[in-house]
């Protein structure tokens, strides 16, 4: 039965995929402009146009580009950038590009995370296990309130206090590469802490919410008759039930900080991967916003599954579907 | 970040009589500070009014300085005949050599030619290449590289950036292993400054990936990643005795405020395209200054000539007298530009410049009659922000022209796609362009009849004819009075309506020393690499 579940979810997974590919081709190719007008910008000619995009391939028709990306792709070849290149010179191998910016991104949404969950579930617990008391209203107040100021703001705040006005903290994460332990901490520290305020945020609430609707179902109330300690119930009886909910919200949140920290690449000059792709949609360079674009959707994927996978082993009525 | 204080009203009367000598400066700063300034506010204040000590301490050599330019991304080039950003224009600099070099003033220094000749007509250049220059992978550089280089740029097939400048070149022939001629097809006394251009750097002959940046430069490419950064060593066997620094590592904040926010944190020490809004933020802030250049670059909207309304001369008169010069560059500039004349040779262009045509002032009753004359009371322009102030500019333009009864109705385009979408397509569009190495050059692009960015689709022949004759002029007095007949022609019958030019607006740290000040570009137009050096 479990081993079907799977299955079924594997399958459904490789078919969203291959539909956001296509998504994603159409949807490249119906923006105005491509690479060779983006190159020569305000200094194009209608000749230099045409020389470029003969050189680049682009006077091919794009079905026939899409199948000889796809089945570059199903081998594991994600493409030549040629962007990049110069004229009539060989391209850059978008592994290549998309290897050192994927490292980045996940230093920096791993440390998010190593933060971000452990302080967000103790926090929402610890919340759920006390509603109506002050330490619940400071974390609702602050939460609420932190979810509602975007991340730009956050991290400016954050540059203009500890980075200009004290000077402890780099202002921008640049990374020579070489970086090593407290090096590398100090570089990633204010990155790390606008997007673990952001992130922690979101899963306390959701941590609490869930937390507490459970606390209200009746079997709980059952153990409370039984005369269960409080501690006891939450942890054992509680979260265990609440844990679908909770896993799905961090997994989101995940994939969001592989994918969607645009913003915070952008204002702390770090070289991630969700900026190469807007970079990559900003030069019509095709086959590097299509290998951004199912890497991401790959992380979504995955992410889910294993949330999924979580919520499933975690509930036995979810094990046995009807 | 500095706070913003009141002063106290006495402080202009004190700094008047600092200016006039009535006071010392020692004086200045203690009445000052007793009046409520800070004493490093005061010395400040001190500083503006005398003149700024003459820095003669010699260059001197080491450091390393890490460059932030505005804007970059995996379309990053490292070859030359295709580079069209500040990053791409800074890094051909540190890499590789052009024949000729532009330095202070627009002046012309030979780089790799050691020396040039050209004939009577203009139409055949003789360059004697130097000797004993390197590549950085140990070949000797010669007229082999020089002729393979500088033939990029012809032909039809070819995709150089500045194809159009090199037109009239017909061939590039090698004489001996170091002289190198250009054949023209028409003269061009010019063609020197053009080849100070950063897109006409010498490469090695028959390279394939330029990526490795293998040139004669100051630096040594040691690593480049498009879209995140490079870093460069010093070539310890250039052919010159600079550079200075040790090490250069440039790249881009793509972000505004987080550049600036870099520049003062201390971790960039050059910035590149301060906005505006920040210029103070700067100008406040310790050990780091703010470095203006005029140049001729400038914000415009073009009227196109081939279509109503632009058609109408009385039209682009009216859109040409409603523009408040003087209040864009005072208040949407913060000073940081010029007033322009509706043509786009300014000042920074030297003796090209035709001073003697009178200014264009802002004039609502005599734009009122035109628009009347013309009988057009509602027009459409389109806009995006492809250049500091332009939105303000039309903002601005739409205000007035709404007091004389005028309905300019704005429609805000992406920056994004613009060049091709909107730009030389709809009737009323708003333009930029950057400076270019002569002034003719910068006419031809744009009005020249028949040309390619003729983005106003104005084609009058008289500035067809003078743009060839100025190019054979040697004389410096009818050489000026051609540009002028040029200038005057744009000004009073084009359908360009150009209300500003733009300052280059840097952020420099205090330490570094040494920026040319040349305004083809950002920084020294993009040459600090091979002349800045560190105070220690």
């Amino acid at each position: 039965m479990l081993r079907r579940a799977i299955l079924r979810r594997i399958i459904i997974g490789i078919v969203t995929l291959f539909v956001v590919s296509v998504m994603i081709f159409v949807g490249t190719s119906v923006l105005p402009g491509d690479v060779a007008e983006i190159i020569l910008g305000q200094m194009a000619t209608p000749d230099s146009l045409a020389a470029l995009r003969h050189d680049l391939g682009l006077d091919q028709p794009a079905y026939i580009r899409y199948f000889l990306w796809l089945g570059d792709l199903v081998t594991g070849d994600l493409g030549i950038s040629k962007a990049g290149a110069g004229f009539g010179t060989v391209g850059t191998a978008i592994s290549t590009m998309i290897s050192s910016r994927l490292m980045n991104t996940f230093r920096l949404a791993g440390m998010v995370a190593l933060i971000a969950i452990p302080l967000s579930l103790t926090l929402g617990l610890a919340a759920a296990m006390y509603p109506g008391t002050r330490l619940d209203r400071i974390i609702t107040f602050s939460t609420l309130s932190l979810i509602s100021l975007p991340e730009f703001l956050v991290a400016t705040f954050l540059v203009l206090i500890l980075a200009v006005q004290l000077g402890w903290l780099p202002s921008i994460a640049y990374m020579s590469g070489n970086e090593t332990g407290l090096q590398l901490l100090r570089v990633l520290a204010l990155p790390t802490l606008t997007l673990v305020i952001v992130v922690s945020a979101q899963i306390v609430r959701m941590t609490r919410a869930t937390v507490l609707n459970v606390l209200s179902s009746p079997y709980i109330e059952m153990a409370i008759l039984k005369g269960m300690p409080r501690k006891r119930i939450i942890l054992r009886h509680a979260l265990l039930n609440a844990i679908g909910p909770i896993v799905n919200v961090i997994a989101l949140n995940l994939a969001w900080l592989i994918s969607g920290v645009v913003i915070v690449e952008t204002v702390f000059a770090y070289p991630g991967l969700a900026k190469l792709m807007i970079d990559g949609v900003q030069t019509r360079d095709l086959p590097l916003v299509q290998a951004c674009a199912m890497i991401f959707c790959t992380t979504y994927v995955v992410l889910i599954f294993i949330a999924d996978m979580v919520s499933i082993l975690s509930n036995p009525r979810l094990r046995h579907p009807r | 970040m500095g706070k913003r204080k009141k002063i106290h009203a006495a402080i202009p009367e004190l700094k008047n009589e600092l200016a006039k000598g009535n006071l010392s400066r020692r004086d200045f700063i203690r009445n000052a500070t007793l009046l409520g300034v800070s004493a490093a506010a005061a010395s400040q204040m001190a500083g503006f009014m005398l003149p700024k000590k003459v820095f003669a301490a010699t260059p001197r050599k080491g450091g390393f300085v890490r460059m932030a330019a505005e804007m970059h991304g995996p379309d990053d080039q490292m070859d030359p005949i295709v580079a069209t950003s500040t990053i791409d224009y800074t890094r051909m600099h540190v890499v590789y050599n052009g024949l000729v070099q532009i330095l202070d003033n627009m002046s012309l220094h030979p780089e790799l030619a050691g020396e040039w000749s050209v004939n009577k007509s203009a139409t055949e250049y003789t360059f004697k290449i130097r000797k004993g220059v390197h590549f950085h992978d140990g070949s000797p550089m010669t007229g082999h590289d020089v002729v393979w280089s500088m033939r990029r740029h012809l032909g039809k097939d070819s995709p150089s950036v500045i194809k159009a400048l090199m037109a009239s070149v017909d061939e590039w022939k090698l004489v001996d292993t170091y002289t190198v001629k250009a054949i023209l097809n028409s003269p061009d006394a010019d063609l020197p400054a053009k080849l100070g251009e950063k897109q006409a750097k010498i490469v090695k002959k028959d390279t394939k990936d330029f990526k490795k940046g293998n040139g004669t430069g100051p630096f040594v490419l040691k690593s480049f990643e498009p879209g995140v950064k490079s870093t460069h060593a010093r070539n310890k066997d250039y052919w010159r005795d600079r550079p200075y620094l040790d090490e250069v590592e440039i790249t881009a904040i793509t972000d505004p405020i987080a550049r600036v926010n870099a520049l003062i944190a201390g971790d960039v020490q050059l910035i590149t395209a301060v906005d505006a809004k920040s210029i103070r933020l700067v100008e406040q802030a310790q050990g780091v200054h703010i470095s203006s250049t005029p140049t001729a670059t400038y914000g415009g909207i073009c009227c196109l000539k081939n279509t109503m309304p632009g058609k109408d001369d009385d039209f682009v008169k009216g859109m040409q007298y409603i523009q408040d010069r003087e209040r864009i560059v005072r208040s949407i500039l913060k000073g940081h530009g010029m007033v322009g004349n509706d043509q786009p040779i300014s000042p920074a262009f030297g003796k090209d410049h035709c001073h003697e045509l009178p200014q264009r002032e802002y004039d609502p009753d005599k734009a009122k009659w035109h628009l009347n004359k013309a009988g057009i009371s509602t027009a459409e322009l389109y806009t995006a922000p492809i250049i500091p102030g332009l939105e303000e500019m039309c903002l601005l333009m739409q205000a007035n022209l709404k007091k004389i009864g005028f309905d300019l109705k704005i429609k805000r385009m992406p920056t994004d796609g613009y060049w091709g979408s909107v730009w030389m397509k709809e009737p009323m569009n708003v333009v930029t362009w950057n400076m270019r190495p002569t002034a003719n050059a910068m006419l031809a692009l744009q009005f020249a009849p028949g040309g390619a960015w003729n983005d106003t689709f104005w084609n009058n022949e008289r500035v067809g004819e003078l743009l060839k004759l100025s190019l054979a002029e040697t004389d410096p007095v009818k050489r000026h009075g051609m540009y002028c007949e040029m200038q005057t022609l744009v000004h009073n019958g084009s359908g360009m309506v150009i209300p500003y030019h733009v300052n280059s607006i840097d952020g420099i740290n205090d330490k570094i020393h040494g920026i040319p000040k040349q305004p083809l570009g950002f920084l020294g137009g993009c040459e600090w690499p091979e002349f800045a050096w560190i105070e220690a």
